[in-house]
C-alpha cells in the first residue's frame, strides 16, 4: 500500500523537476523547406498571396492549402480541470499542453491550448465559433457539467468542423471498446447483460448512450448517483427535466426493473458495473461485487484511487476488472480514443465526429485487442499496439463517408496508409530531436 | 419507456385517490423548484389527500386521470367557478395537470386537457389554466395549446424588508 503510494506520487515529483526545465511540451515547427532567404516570397508575400486568392473563389481549398486540416483547438474554461475542481485557465494550460502532446504523438495532429477567461457558458460558445476558419476541429476540455453539455450540443449543431468533448465522447468509446471485448471473454450477450454504471456525470451519461447505439438495451441499464439509482418515477425527475436533461433523459428510459436504492441494490444481479464516480478505495464494497451476477465485469474507472481495488474486486468474484491507471492490467485509457478519432476526422475533413463514428472506433479498438489475444488482462489494446491509432482513424473515416459527414472521399486503403504515415512521422521527429539533442534529455 | 399505446383517459374514481395524491404532490414539489414562495408544507400528503377527497365528492369540480395497465400516470383537475363580475361568466378552471416524465412528449398531456374540456363544455363559458408565473414548463404548454395570460397575481413576503 505505502509502496503504491510512493509509486503514484513519483510522477508529481519528476513533474515539477521537468516542467520548469523544458518551459512547456510543444512548440511550432515548420512543414516546408527554407531553401534560402528567396523561399520566404513563396512561402510570405508576395507569393502567398496566390494561394489566398484561390481560397477566396473556393473556401474549401483552405484544407489543400494550409495545415487547418492538421490542426485542433484545445479549448478550456479551467473549470474542471482534471480532479482539481474550478483552478482557472491558466492553472489548466499545463493538462492543455499534455493533451497536445497526446494528439502530435499519437495522432500527428498539431493541436493548440487555448484556455477562456471567460466560464460563460454563451460567450464561450461565441469564442469557439469564431475560432472555426483556424482549425479543423475543436477539442473541448475539462469544463464542468452541465455547462459541457449544452456547450459540446450547440457547437456540434452550429460549426461545421468536428466539436469533441473528451470527458465524454473520448471516455465513452474507450470504455464501450472494453465492454465490448470483456462481454466476450465471459461469453456473455450484450442484449441480455444488466449494466450498472456508478456515478451520472458527463462520463457514464455518455457511455450510457453509447452502449445503447451499440444494443444494450435501455431498460438493462442502471445509472447511480449521489441520490442513488435513477428512475422515472424518482422524486427529483421532474427538476433533473430543466436542471440537467442529459440526466433526465437517461432516468426516463433506463432501470425497468425500477430498482430502488444506493449502490449495492445497484449491483444485485448486474454483469457488469462501469464507475466513474469518486476516488476509493470502498466506495464500492467487496460484498456488493460478490451480489453481481456470477462472471461479472467490474470496471473501477476513479483516479487515483479505484472505486475497488482490482485485487479486492477479483476476491469478491469479478472475472474481468479493468481500472483508469497505468499500472494495472486493463487500463480504460482515454488516450487509446481521441488521438486516432481525430486522425480519421480529419483525413477526410469530417463536418462531425457522430456516435456511429465514436462506435466504429470502439470496435475497431476492441478488434485490436481481440486479434492479439483477450486475457482477464488484456480487454484494450495498450498505447504500445500504435497500429490501433491508424486502425481506428481508418474506420472512423470510413465511417464519415459513409453516412455523408466527409467533405473528401478516400478508400480504405489510402485512409489507412495516411494514417499510418502521419502519425509515424511525429513519432520520428520527437526521437530525431531527441537524439540530435534539440529536445535535451530530462535534468537528473 | 413509457407506451402512450394502451393508455386509457377517464374519470377519476374513488379508488383512485393515492395515485392522485402522489401526482398531484409531484406537481407541487415541481412548482417548488420554480419560485420559493411555493415551497411545499412538510404535511402536504394529509392536506392534499383531504383536497383529492373533497373534490372527487363535489359537483364543481372534475378529475380525469391517465391510466396505463392499472396505474394512473397522468391527473387533470379543474373547477368551476363563478366569475361574478364578468361576461363570459362560467368559468372550468384547469388547477392542475400532471403527467409522469416517462410518458411525456407523447401528447398525453394535450389529451387530458382535451378530456376535460369535453366534460366541462356543456356547463362552462371559458376554460382556464392556473399555475406560477415562472413554471417555465407550463406557460410553453398552455401558448402552445393556445391559451393566453388573462390575469396577474403578484406576491410580495410581508416578513421581508422591503
Amino acid at each position: 500500500m505505502t509502496s503504491l503510494e510512493e509509486k503514484a506520487r513519483y510522477p508529481s515529483i519528476l513533474a515539477m523537476k521537468y516542467h520548469p526545465f523544458y518551459k512547456g511540451k510543444i512548440q511550432t515547427a515548420l512543414k516546408c523547406p527554407v531553401r534560402s532567404y528567396d523561399d520566404f516570397a513563396i512561402w510570405y508575400t508576395p507569393g502567398v498571396a496566390e494561394p489566398c486568392r484561390a481560397i477566396r473563389n473556393n473556401v474549401d481549398l483552405v484544407f489543400e492549402y494550409t495545415n487547418r486540416a492538421n490542426t485542433v483547438a484545445i479549448v478550456t474554461d479551467g473549470s474542471r480541470i482534471l480532479g482539481l475542481g474550478d483552478i482557472g485557465p491558466e492553472a489548466g494550460l499545463p493538462v492543455m499542453e499534455g493533451k497536445a502532446l497526446l494528439f502530435k504523438y499519437l495522432g500527428g495532429i498539431d493541436a493548440f491550448p487555448i484556455a477562456l477567461a471567460t466560464k460563460d457558458a454563451e460567450k464561450i460558445i461565441e469564442v469557439v465559433k469564431a475560432l472555426e476558419p483556424s482549425f479543423g476541429g475543436i477539442n473541448l476540455e475539462d469544463i464542468e457539467k452541465p455547462k459541457c453539455f449544452y456547450i459540446l450540443e450547440r457547437l456540434r449543431q452550429e460549426m461545421r468542423i468536428p466539436v469533441w468533448h473528451d470527458d465524454q465522447q473520448g471516455t465513452a468509446t474507450v470504455t464501450v471498446a472494453a465492454f465490448i471485448n470483456a462481454v466476450k471473454f465471459v461469453g456473455k450477450r450484450i442484449n441480455d447483460v444488466v449494466v450498472t454504471l456508478i456515478g451520472a456525470g458527463a462520463a457514464n451519461i455518455a457511455i450510457a448512450r453509447l452502449l445503447i447505439v451499440y444494443g444494450v438495451p435501455p431498460g438493462n441499464l442502471r445509472l447511480v448517483d449521489s441520490k442513488g439509482v435513477l428512475h422515472a418515477e424518482r422524486e427529483d425527475v421532474d427538476k433533473l427535466q430543466f436542471q440537467d436533461r442529459w440526466k433526465y433523459e437517461m432516468a426516463i428510459k433506463t432501470n425497468k426493473d425500477r430498482v430502488v436504492g444506493g449502490i449495492p441494490e445497484a449491483l444485485k444481479g448486474a454483469d457488469v458495473c462501469i464507475a466513474m464516480s469518486r476516488p476509493g478505495p470502498g466506495v464500492i464494497k467487496k460484498e456488493w461485487v460478490s451480489a453481481m451476477a456470477d462472471d461479472s465485469i467490474v470496471f473501477a474507472c476513479a483516479n487515483p484511487i479505484p472505486e475497488i481495488w482490482p485485487w479486492e474486486a477479483k476476491e469478491a468474484g469479478a472475472k474481468i476488472v479493468a481500472t483508469g491507471r497505468s499500472d494495472f492490467p486493463n487500463q480504460v485509457n482515454n488516450s487509446l480514443g481521441f488521438p486516432g478519432i481525430f486522425r480519421g476526422a480529419l483525413d477526410v475533413r469530417a463536418y462531425t465526429i457522430t456516435d456511429e463514428m465514436c462506435l466504429a472506433a470502439a470496435v475497431e479498438l476492441a478488434r485490436v485487442a481481440e486479434e492479439k489475444g483477450l486475457s482477464e488482462e488484456y480487454i484494450l489494446p495498450t498505447m504500445e499496439d500504435w497500429e490501433a491509432y491508424p486502425r481506428e482513424a481508418t474506420v472512423v473515416a470510413m465511417k464519415a463517408i459513409e453516412t455523408g459527414v466527409a467533405r473528401i472521399n478516400k478508400s480504405r486503403d489510402e485512409l489507412y496508409e495516411e494514417a499510418y504515415r502521419k502519425i509515424k512521422v511525429a513519432r520520428e521527429q520527437t526521437k530525431l530531436l531527441m537524439e540530435k539533442g534539440f529536445i535535451p534529455p530530462p535534468p537528473e | 419507456m413509457g407506451s402512450v399505446q394502451d393508455i386509457e383517459i377517464r374519470d377519476a374514481k374513488p379508488e383512485d385517490i393515492n395515485s392522485v395524491v402522489e401526482l398531484v404532490i409531484r406537481l407541487k414539489r415541481l412548482n417548488e423548484e420554480f419560485d420559493p414562495l411555493f415551497k411545499t408544507r412538510d404535511d402536504i400528503a394529509i392536506h392534499t389527500k383531504e383536497y383529492v377527497e373533497s373534490a372527487l365528492g363535489s359537483e364543481s369540480s372534475v378529475i380525469v386521470v391517465a391510466e396505463r395497465k392499472g396505474k394512473v400516470v397522468g391527473v387533470v383537475k379543474a373547477d368551476i367557478v363563478d366569475r361574478i363580475f364578468y361576461e363570459p361568466r362560467i368559468e372550468g378552471r384547469i388547477r392542475e395537470l400532471y403527467v409522469l416524465p416517462e410518458f411525456r412528449r407523447n401528447g398525453l398531456g394535450k389529451r387530458l386537457i382535451e378530456a376535460i374540456i369535453d366534460r366541462l363544455k356543456n356547463r362552462v363559458d371559458m376554460i382556464t389554466a392556473e399555475f406560477p408565473t415562472l413554471n417555465e414548463i407550463a406557460v410553453r404548454f398552455y401558448n402552445k395549446l393556445g391559451f393566453r395570460s388573462i390575469m396577474s397575481n403578484y406576491a410580495i413576503e410581508t416578513k421581508s424588508r422591503i
